[in-house]
């Protein structure tokens, strides 16, 4: 390996991810977040909570950044609110955007934990295993999402987060961390887990419906989607291929039609090249109010 | 240290080898922990269950009244979460985030577990024998008219039992309150359309003209009109539904709109009636009535541009179906059914009534019928204690010392009751001034049915059974308990009963056949109903009157500039919070507001400009201070406000009702003033006006968002697009 | 550093790692693969050998499955419920005073669950699945049941109550992971149709001109330690 094969074919390596040399089969789990359909109301951010076993972190800790949200719901304003040639009013309402671990195909997270606590798994997700972990949060430094979320605290024992008997309400199937280990979202990986032991018992891959992430199962518009990527009878795969947005490319070369109607499909990011796996359709408004 | 000759490469080696030793020591050992945990089988299993495999139920959400079917995953005999029933016309398998927070209610380690009696200022545990036993001594003597109940909204068997409760001691004084009440539209209603609460077809219609009705947040049946709202964008006829929202404090549902109109406080009904003048398609009385409703006219008193109010016009007019909604920003006022009555107006002219507002079913059941609540009836029964008409109060299912405005003295006054018992599942500020404490099983442990007031298709009662066990050993179910006092009235009739839950099952399968049952034998029956969770039924539907009114239609002028209290307080209403009913949940407390992103606290929302002009910071404590009383929390600058009006959610500001509510925030019902809507006598939670000054203090806001607020750093992470420049048809 | 001092330094070194090493051992047994785990005291010492031994051994040869039932369908074998005990033996006069047979009773009675200790606890943030195992060796392979769950939990039917015999460590389920199964016979028929395939690794050609295909069991860290 020289420094000017290197050189010369750096956006090859760059690109190239260990997992490409095996492309995932059966599964590429992804998602597609329809942003006009989003109405912000937190619904997957609770959800999220139940389902995993978050920490409530109370007012102090959340002052310090320590919150735990694997799903976040980012909110912003028009660019131009308050300023020269905008309104001083957000006309056109906000624009809300839920946020978790996009499962990046060449994440940065990946490459620099130094004992190898977060891999690419064969479907495709961005793993985290807690065991493994010894808190050297360099993967949190690096993930440009900042969508991974450190344990400061000893939630379970010391905080006592959970005091009894809201204890019984954990997920068994989810671990409870505990101090000095980093956690994000896993796609719900223990629901996933459970369906792919179903199916592979009956001899057949999970099918389109049948696993939902916590999220996308209780979000009241149904903005997420979720499924296999590589399943062309999922609504994932068909909302990507409408789209014209690619897993594997950086820069996506939409046959766009003359007189400027896009598709509303992008990534967010991309530029960077982490290559994520959560597709966003652009919020829509109304230009005729 | 020990000196010379030892240096670093000395230490790494002795260090090495005693490591390296004692690392070896660790291999073949595996983490493995034999013996030092314990198993524990069942005794007897049940056939389902299966370990590590969940079983399902389904039942009835009871954290906010819209009556969303829940099924609750549950393992090894504890309910872990809570998913939608996919059968419900109503949530359609969804949820929201207040109803995931369920189990945080049902696990919630504040919750009551025993009877307590009052003994000066504390509580004595007392047995359920002796509870009962008091009540009917209290009640010995006393006739109906010096009984009161309180409750919120009730409906299904349970309001029939209570009924006949009552009934059996001639008691008409059921008070039925709910602090946060959509009253004065349901009165409004009953005007326009003849019915109070007609079915909103969000998904037919091409355009939404929201008058600060949160149908997205806390409006009625947010979940249901949720996913009636996605219909909604994907288009009805290709044709992407638009929403304009018309307020004074930017809501949940106007974060989504595409023309968000910030409008003076209290003169939404002179908006619709601008809107109706514009269209110029009124005849005859109506046409007489908005003559003098003018663009440029209407322009000044609402502060809406006159382009803006053309334009709404405009699109109203080409883009039929639309639906209007008049939401509590309108019902707000001391001439909220003014405002009401004009908005729904506006509906009437453009033709929707009959498309997309509709008709609703009802259960064919008036007993079960929801007995909704307002707060016309909080006035009545405070009239009563201040009176001293009463000598036993009952309090269920409301929190009024907590919820009732300030200006009333709610407190002072409940002390004049004679005996007062509270039926909670919390010490909550309510049963803090009661002399009987009742403990509830909760809404996950508890029998019952729950007719929602809001139907979506169809009619349909829900079934509410438990998802597991009780939890702690001495609650009990508000049925149960009230099957024990009647059977200490009405014996003979209740006896037969020995819970609450034979109570039900008899009931449901006396109506059978109404029910859908049909030939089914009654176990199958039984069992078929509490699988599915709900009961769906054809129902009755009551045809709309689609009377187009202006009689009494009077509008007044826009409310004089007051020099004292300059600011009009506007008390929001929190997709979470709400009337503070579920602030002890950490994950709803944890939850940041969609608008502000905050946490743990309140806050004054005030707009940047009028910030500016009082000099005030994000941070700054100030003092929001009315003719009722005043309460500090601190600021933070909010672009979606009218700068003539601030803002505080309502539901924080407890002083009790367990370790994650209290202490946290203020309460804004405690310096409401006492305004009442002329008409309906409904608390106008609106005209409240303030002064707010700066204390000196600063505090950092607790937020989500950071310090940098809600710009998009560097690059447009949010995307946006506007309709023009997208084609939706392609989409999947 | 005086000379005196490195040697004393050294010694003691050593004698914290052999004391430790020691420490780890159940004394007075040295550890063998035949015996890797401790003795776990059970409330009634279960006899494995005469329930599930073989017939010239005085046992009853039943199933594993038939008491921990749940094997094939749960991520869990689970421990019976005390119900499947009493569903024999109310009915065995002939041992129904013994002393073991009388604790049950007691339990039973009482109403109460036994509380066994857990033998074979593999550490919480292992996550483990039966039915996949089960579906694997005895369904879809046909290997009997005795050796298939004997692979891992060792030779029970000549034991009382259970005592681990395996290492049961990660490097030690890698293994069986790590070796290669046969996805199709000679001649490339897929074994045991589409169900054997899925879970695999994607299967490497062993010897091309016989068309018999061999794959790897799941080696994704997410599979166990989600």
């Amino acid at each position: 390996m020289s420094v000017s094969n290197l050189l010369e074919n750096w956006s090859q390596f760059r690109h190239t991810h260990p997992v490409d040399d095996k492309p995932h089969d059966p599964y590429k789990w992804a998602m597609s977040i329809d942003l006009d359909a989003c109405v912000g109301c937190n619904a997957c951010s609770v959800a999220c909570y139940a389902e995993n076993n978050l920490p409530v972190v109370g007012k102090e800790k959340y002052a310090h950044g320590m919150a735990m949200h694997w799903m976040r719901i980012e909110h912003y304003w028009d660019e131009k609110l308050g300023e020269e040639g905008g309104s001083e009013f957000p006309d056109q309402g906000a624009q809300f955007l839920p946020m978790m671990c996009q499962q990046c195909e060449a994440a940065p997270c990946e490459t620099v934990c130094p004992v190898g606590a977060t891999n690419h798994t064969a479907d495709g997700l961005n793993s985290q295993i807690y065991n493994r972990c010894v808190g050297s949060r360099y993967c949190q430094a690096n993930c440009p999402f900042k969508v991974r979320y450190f344990n400061w605290y000893d939630y379970p024992t010391t905080d006592n987060v959970w005091p009894a008997e809201m204890n019984q309400q954990l997920n068994p199937d989810v671990t409870v961390r505990g101090k000095g280990v980093m956690e994000k979202c896993t796609f719900c990986v223990q629901r996933l887990n459970a369906a792919k032991v179903t199916a592979k018992s009956e001899g057949r891959i999970v099918h389109e419906g049948e696993v939902q992430t916590a999220c996308q199962q209780a979000c009241p518009t149904s903005a997420i989607s979720f499924g296999n990527l590589i399943d062309p009878e999922s609504r994932v795969h068909k909302q990507w291929r409408a789209q014209q947005v690619e897993l594997d490319k950086d820069k996506q070369s939409k046959d766009e039609k003359e007189g400027g109607t896009n598709l509303r499909g992008y990534r967010i990011l991309e530029d960077m090249r982490p290559y994520p796996s959560v597709m966003y359709l652009e919020r829509v408004r109304e230009s005729a109010i | 240290m020990i000196d010379s000759g030892f240096d670093r490469r000395d230490f790494l080696k002795v260090m090495g080898w005693g490591g390296a030793a004692v690392a070896l020591s660790g291999c073949g050992n595996t983490s493995i922990e034999d013996g030092q945990e314990t198993i524990v089988s069942y005794v007897e299993a049940p056939d389902y269950v299966i370990p590590s495999i969940a079983v399902y139920y389904n039942s009835t959400c009871a954290q906010c009244d819209a009556g969303c079917s829940i099924n609750g995953r549950v393992r090894e005999g504890r309910v872990l979460k809570l998913e939608g029933n996919p059968a419900s016309a109503i949530n359609r398998g969804k949820m929201c985030g207040l109803g995931q927070a369920g189990v945080q209610h049902h696990y919630n380690p504040d919750r009551l577990r025993e009877p307590l009696l009052r003994t000066g200022n504390s509580g004595e545990t007392i047995t359920w024998e002796k509870a009962y036993a008091l009540i009917a001594e209290k009640l010995t003597g006393v006739s109906g008219e010096e009984i009161a109940f309180l409750s919120g909204g009730v409906s299904g068997h349970l309001k029939a039992l209570l009924g006949n409760y009552l009934d059996s001691f001639g008691c008409k004084n059921h008070f039925v309150y709910e602090a946060l009440a959509p009253a004065v539209v349901r009165a409004a209603n009953k005007k326009a359309y003849g019915v109070e609460m007609p079915r909103y077809n969000i998904n037919k219609a091409k355009v939404v003209l929201s008058f600060g009705a949160d149908f997205l947040g806390a409006w009625i049946s947010p979940v249901h009109f949720s996913q009636q709202y996605a219909q909604f964008r994907r288009g009805v006829d290709g044709q992407r539904g638009v929403l304009i929202q018309v307020e004074s404090k930017m809501t949940l549902t106007g974060a989504n709109a595409d023309r968000w109109i910030p409008i003076r406080p209290g003169t939404e009904g002179i908006l619709a009636l601008g809107i109706i003048n514009a269209l110029g398609t009124a005849t005859g009385d109506i046409a007489a009535a908005v003559k003098g409703y003018d663009t440029a006219r209407v322009s000044k008193e609402t502060g809406v541009p006159p382009g803006q109010i053309d334009k709404i016009a405009a699109m109203l007019k080409l883009r039929s179906p639309s639906l209007v909604l008049a939401g509590g920003a309108a019902e707000g006022y001391a001439h909220g059914s003014q405002n009401a009555a004009a908005i729904n107006l506006l509906n009437q002219v453009l033709g929707n009534v009959g498309k997309t507002v509709e008709a609703a079913a009802a259960v064919p059941f008036p007993q079960m019928a929801p007995a909704t609540g307002n707060t016309a009836a909080l006035k009545s029964l405070n009239d009563g204690l201040a009176a001293g008409k009463y000598k036993v109060l009952f309090s269920y299912a409301t929190n009024p010392v907590f919820t009732a405005p300030g200006a009333i003295k709610f407190r002072d006054n409940m002390a004049k009751a004679g005996f007062k018992v509270a039926f909670a599942h919390y010490l909550d500020e309510t049963a803090l001034q009661a002399d009987l404490v009742l403990p509830l099983d909760s809404a996950l442990e508890d029998w019952g049915t729950q007719v929602p007031e809001y139907m979506a298709d169809g009619a349909q009662i829900n079934i509410q059974q438990p998802l597991m066990e009780k939890l702690h050993a001495n609650t009990r179910g508000m049925g149960d308990i009230l099957l024990a006092l009647i059977k200490q009235r009405r014996a003979d009739d209740y006896k037969k009963f020995a819970d609450y839950y034979a109570y039900l099952r008899t009931a449901v399968l006396q109506n059978k056949g109404a029910f859908g049952g049909g030939s089914a034998d009654d176990d199958t029956f039984w069992d078929e109903t509490l699988s599915k969770g709900i009961i769906k039924l054809a129902g009755t539907k009551a045809a709309l009157s689609g009377k187009a009114g202006v009689a009494g239609l009077k509008l007044p002028a826009p409310a004089e500039e007051d020099g004292q209290y300059p600011l009009q307080l506007i008390p929001s209403v929190n997709i979470s919070l709400r009337d503070g009913r579920n602030s002890n949940q950490p994950w709803l407390q944890e939850s940041p507001d969609p608008l502000t992103t905050i946490v743990w606290d309140s806050w004054m929302e005030i707009h940047p400009k009028k910030a500016a002009e009082l000099g005030i910071v994000e941070g700054d404590i100030v003092e929001v201070t009315s003719r009722t009383g005043s309460i500090k929390t601190q600021a933070y600058l909010f672009p979606g406000i009218h700068p003539d009006a601030i803002s505080i959610p309502l539901g924080q500001g407890h002083e009790a009702l367990g370790r994650y509510a209290k202490g946290c925030g203020v309460n804004p019902f405690q310096i409401l003033d006492a305004v009442f809507d002329k008409e309906t006598g409904e608390l106008a939670m609106h005209e409240t006006r303030v002064k707010v000054s700066k204390t000196g203090q600063r505090v950092t806001v607790v937020k989500d968002e950071g310090p940098a607020g809600a710009k998009q750093i560097r690059e447009k992470i949010a995307g946006q697009v506007s309709t023009d420049k997208v084609d939706l048809s392609k989409e999947v | 550093m005086h000379r005196f001092l490195r040697l004393p330094i050294l010694l003691m070194g050593l004698f914290f790692a052999v004391s430790s090493y020691a420490a780890d051992t159940p004394l007075p047994e040295p550890m063998t693969e035949d015996s890797l785990g401790p003795v776990v005291e059970q409330p009634i010492e279960f006899p494995h050998n005469r329930h599930a031994g073989d017939a010239d051994k005085g046992g009853m040869q039943i199933n594993c499955m038939y008491c921990h039932t749940y094997a094939r369908r749960s991520a869990v074998a689970g421990i019976p419920p005390l119900q499947k005990c009493i569903g024999c033996h109310q009915n065995i006069e002939s041992v129904r005073e013994t002393p073991r047979i009388k604790k049950l009773f007691e339990y039973w009675d009482a109403k109460k669950p036994v509380p066994w200790k857990k033998v074979h606890d593999l550490p919480d943030f292992v996550r483990f699945n039966h039915e996949r195992h089960i579906k694997r060796f005895i369904e879809q392979q046909n290997r009997p049941y005795q050796e298939a769950c004997g692979y891992c939990h060792g030779n029970v039917k000549e034991m009382t109550v259970a005592r681990r015999s395996k290492a049961l460590s990660m490097g030690w389920c890698a293994s069986c992971h790590q070796k290669d199964h046969p996805v199709t016979a000679e001649g490339g028929t897929p074994i045991g149709g589409q169900a054997y395939w899925y879970g695999f690794q994607k299967p490497v050609v062993a010897d091309a001109s016989a068309g018999a295909l061999k794959a790897k069991g799941p080696n994704d860290c997410w599979q166990c330690h989600k």
